[in-house]
């Protein structure tokens, strides 16, 4: 039975490093003891709470550490069991160890904490083998299976399979991906595999406000029969990571949306690459959708994490305004994610696009 | 002339939230404290979340001379100091502020109402808003009437620039002092508006806990097979407030306990937890719902109300500590006043499934705590089993939905205690929103705001609605007129001592929230 001693480490976000198979056994303690303590009037009381298992997967020492990062800050937002895998299938010594730890956050204006523990497992050489059966038991019934998966998953894909069968949904950033264009047809075919899992790209969450601020244009009827009459979709990007492939989703997006077929698409949608200094630079540059008598515009504004959106038409469908990028860090991006709980219907149907786009281009 | 797609196919996927047309809000009593702490923080929350139209403004109406910017300066500060979101976001702000003017008018001078036309006709065409109009009455009671014949009067309902535009009205309670004040500013209201323009506000219907008693009972199909006289014991609604009149003792010793919450807050929270499941989610098929309940309330007649309330008065006691004085001795209340600050009441309400089934309501000032909870009390298990046995009185379950503060659900069951002997003890299993979502909660202004400009009256309470509850408390009013003075309570506990006395003689007891 561990003592009040490392109940406080525990809470604390301190690791203390337990055997696997003790890992269930071990928390059950700890929390248990945290309810004794809680009668206690001079202890804070402690509450746990769980609405997810996120489990993520992490190939490096530095993505292990960002991911308990992140989750510290999501915890806040989105309880959850979270269970970081560091997978080194390439080292040779086999192990498979594990630590547990809490994130603890104070729950409105009170003193009572809200506590969300972490469960880190780390696997090596001919370890990796076990980490299903060790993955497995730890996730709590009953709640959705979230699978944060930082790198490229095609890369592993028979560790994805093992992981991939007990997520509902799985969560990705291709734009941290050496060279995510050619694999799209891969990574269309792998979501089709999984009709019962979500998917979503971190780098189509980015384009949420590109996405927003173009669909605004046409919410008044007046200016919605335009639709109807684009001739063009200039799209400029930047050059930085995932940059062109965020401008491919983005065309393809529009021209699903308005049922293009193929060949339409390719005439209209127009994708170029400009030269970016723009520190604050989130890929795309700017967008211009033309018509024959109007002209929606978005550009990024230089220095600034906002975007301008312009019409230039007679009777104008609304006024030029500004907006703030949303936030795009992991943290902020994972949390709108959880926030959706939905499958990405409208990303699948744009990627299926991007991929016959992009090889006939 | 080709014909617009019914829906703009590029919104699919981007947000559960309908995306509001065009519009401008116009605030009537713009300089006032509701303007600055509720409204315009609120509506600064919605365009931080991107839930304002693209073509969107916010025209103030007051009496007061100022400009644009000094007014734009002064909900600067009231939304750096009551926006949930903080620090303030610079951009957020200054798109907002572009859209923000002021017009100063006396609220029964027509030149002023046809300067206001004038000038959102002007905006129309500036900034894209296309006639649609919210106009929102946050002024006193008294000037409703008149604000609402002059928008009349003056072209600024039906307007003929933009004959299919939308123009809705919020209206702030009090609706009315009682059933007759009440019908008089509903025809007033129905002399312009339609019905489905008219939006009138009760702020406990947006807050989140509010909402979910919906959720709770209808997409959960253990709780609903149970939610009837054969399982339900008694219901009690508490709407605790530790505080006194604070300033507000001019218009509260005119008004009382029964008008300021009993009227509105808890005949919507009856109605609510008592309401059948509407056919749909839309605001006519929940209004429906809730008005059969309120007429299935049973009428007290003048004898029936000394049985079935109890009203009390707040005298002097300690609140944290601090001395406080009693409701008489309050500023703009009078010495030998008669107005209730507590309020206890039963009523039954006449239907099939809550037949001889009571609802305890209970709402006071200076009571320990401020909290608002809806508490189902289910009847008690046969004692066959444990009775006998356990050493402590079995409770019966009870389900607690609380709406401030820490908003969440509880359900009190029984387990056995570890150990050789069969002892029960109550347990509690508590859902808090705070813990399992976060403290991100919308505000209810914020929510209720968004349903307004999008046209979604669901939210809001309805003419039949708030006539029937007036019906209730003007008869409750009749009965205490003949009646003796409201006890005396001491600041700082649960009520007087013959609201206890009210509950016991039914053999159950008030709970502790």
């Amino acid at each position: 039975m561990p003592d009040t001693a490392q109940l406080q480490t525990f809470t604390a976000g301190v690791e203390t490093a337990v055997d696997v198979a003790q890992i269930e056994r071990q928390l059950h303690e700890l929390w248990q003891l945290a309810a004794e303590s809680a009668k206690d009037p001079s202890q804070r009381q402690i509450t746990r709470a769980c609405l997810l298992n996120f489990i993520v997967f992490c190939e490096t020492d530095a993505e292990s550490a960002h991911a308990s990062e992140v989750i510290s800050t999501l915890t806040s937002q989105h309880p959850c069991r979270a269970i970081v895998l560091l997978v080194q299938p390439d080292v040779a010594s086999a192990e498979l160890s594990a630590s547990i730890s809490a994130h603890c956050h104070l729950a409105g204006t009170g003193q009572k904490q809200v506590c969300c523990e972490q469960i880190a497992i780390h696997a090596s050489g001919p370890g990796v083998a076990h980490l299903g059966a060790a993955v497995l038991p730890l996730l709590e019934s009953d709640l959705p299976t979230v699978l944060w998966w930082q790198g490229d998953f095609l890369k592993r894909i028979d560790l994805f399979r093992r992981l991939v069968a007990v997520a509902d949904r799985v969560i990705y950033d291709t734009s941290t991906w050496t060279d995510p264009q050619p694999q799209l047809g891969d990574l269309a075919r792998r979501i089709t595999e999984h009709p019962r899992c979500s998917f979503v790209d971190l780098s189509w969450t980015r384009l949420g406000l590109w996405r927003r601020l173009a669909a605004e244009f046409f919410d008044a009827p007046n200016c919605r029969t335009e639709l109807a009459r684009i001739r063009t979709v200039d799209i400029v990007h930047g050059h930085g990571p995932g940059a062109s492939l965020r401008a491919l989703l983005y065309g393809s997006w529009i021209a699903a949306q308005l049922n293009w077929p193929v060949a339409e698409a390719r005439q209209k949608i127009h994708l170029s690459a400009r030269e970016d200094r723009d520190a604050t630079s989130v890929g795309i540059l700017s967008i211009a959708i033309k018509t024959d008598d109007a002209t929606f515009s978005i550009r990024k504004n230089f220095g600034e994490s906002t975007a301008s959106a312009t019409v230039d038409m007679p009777n104008a469908c609304g006024l030029p305004h500004k907006r703030a990028f949303w936030p795009e860090d992991d943290t902020s991006l994972l949390s709108q994610e959880l926030d959706l709980g939905t499958r990405h219907t409208v990303y699948e149907k744009a990627l299926a696009l991007a991929v016959i786009e992009d090889v006939s281009r | 002339m080709q014909t617009a797609p019914p829906t703009n196919p590029l919104q699919e996927g981007l947000s559960a939230q309908r995306t509001p047309e065009p519009c401008v809000v116009v605030i009537f009593g713009a300089t006032g404290d509701l303007t600055h702490r509720k409204l315009v923080p609120a509506l600064y929350n919605l365009a931080h979340e991107g839930q304002l139209p693209q073509s969107f403004a916010i025209v103030g109406f007051a009496r007061r001379p100022k400009t644009h910017d000094q007014f734009r300066a002064e909900l600067r500060d009231a939304v750096a100091h009551s926006s949930r979101f903080q620090p303030i976001n610079p951009a957020v702000w200054e798109s907002l502020a572009q859209a923000i003017f002021y017009h100063q008018s006396e609220f029964g001078d027509a030149q002023g109402y046809q300067k206001l036309n004038a000038f959102l006709q002007k905006l129309d065409a500036e900034r894209g808003t296309a006639g649609h109009r919210l106009f929102y009455l946050a002024t006193a009671p008294t000037e409703f009437i008149g604000i609402i014949e002059q928008l009349g009067a003056n072209g600024l309902i039906h307007s003929q620039h933009a004959p299919t535009a939308s123009q809705r009205i919020i209206v702030e309670k009090p609706f009315g002092h009682s059933l007759s004040t009440a019908e008089e500013l509903n025809q007033a209201l129905a002399g312009a508006f339609d019905e489905r323009q008219i939006f009138r506000i009760d702020h406990y219907l947006g807050k989140e806990t509010v909402q979910n008693i919906a959720a709770l009972r209808f997409a959960n199909e253990i709780f609903e097979p149970l939610w009837n006289q054969k399982y339900v014991d008694h219901i009690q609604i508490t709407v605790a407030e530790s505080l006194g009149v604070e300033g507000r003792g001019s218009y509260y010793d005119g008004s009382g306990a029964l008008r300021d919450m009993v009227q509105n807050h808890m005949m919507q929270l009856l109605s609510l937890v008592a309401m059948e499941p509407p056919t749909t989610l839309d605001g006519p098929a929940i209004h429906d719902e809730k008005v059969k309940v309120l007429r299935a309330i049973r009428p007290m007649t003048p004898e029936q109300v000394q049985q079935f309330t109890v009203r009390g008065q707040y005298a002097r006691g300690s609140m944290a500590g601090q001395a406080v004085p009693a409701y008489r001795e309050e500023k703009n209340v009078s010495p030998d006043s008669r107005t209730e600050t507590f309020v206890a009441l039963k009523l039954f309400i006449e239907n099939w499934r809550w037949f001889g089934v009571p609802f305890y309501l209970r709402h006071g000032k200076r009571l320990p705590k401020g909290v608002a909870e809806i508490a189902v009390q289910f009847k008690a298990p046969p004692a066959v089993l444990f009775g006998a046995e356990s050493t402590t009185p079995l409770q019966p379950n009870a389900l607690v939905m609380r709406i401030q503060p820490d908003e969440g659900i509880a359900i009190r069951m029984n387990a056995k205690v570890p150990g050789n002997a069969l002892n029960l003890q109550p347990v509690k299993m508590d859902f808090r929103y705070g813990g399992s979502f976060g403290a991100h909660s919308p505000e209810a202004y914020e929510r209720l705001l968004h349903d307004a400009i999008i046209g979604d009256s669901t939210l809001f309470t309805r003419r039949d609605e708030v006539e029937r509850s007036w019906q209730i408390v003007d008869a409750i009013i009749e009965g205490w007129n003949s009646a003796p003075a409201p006890f005396p309570y001491e600041s700082g506990i649960w009520g007087p001592p013959e609201a206890d006395k009210f509950i016991e003689r039914d053999g159950r007891e008030w709970r502790r929230p």
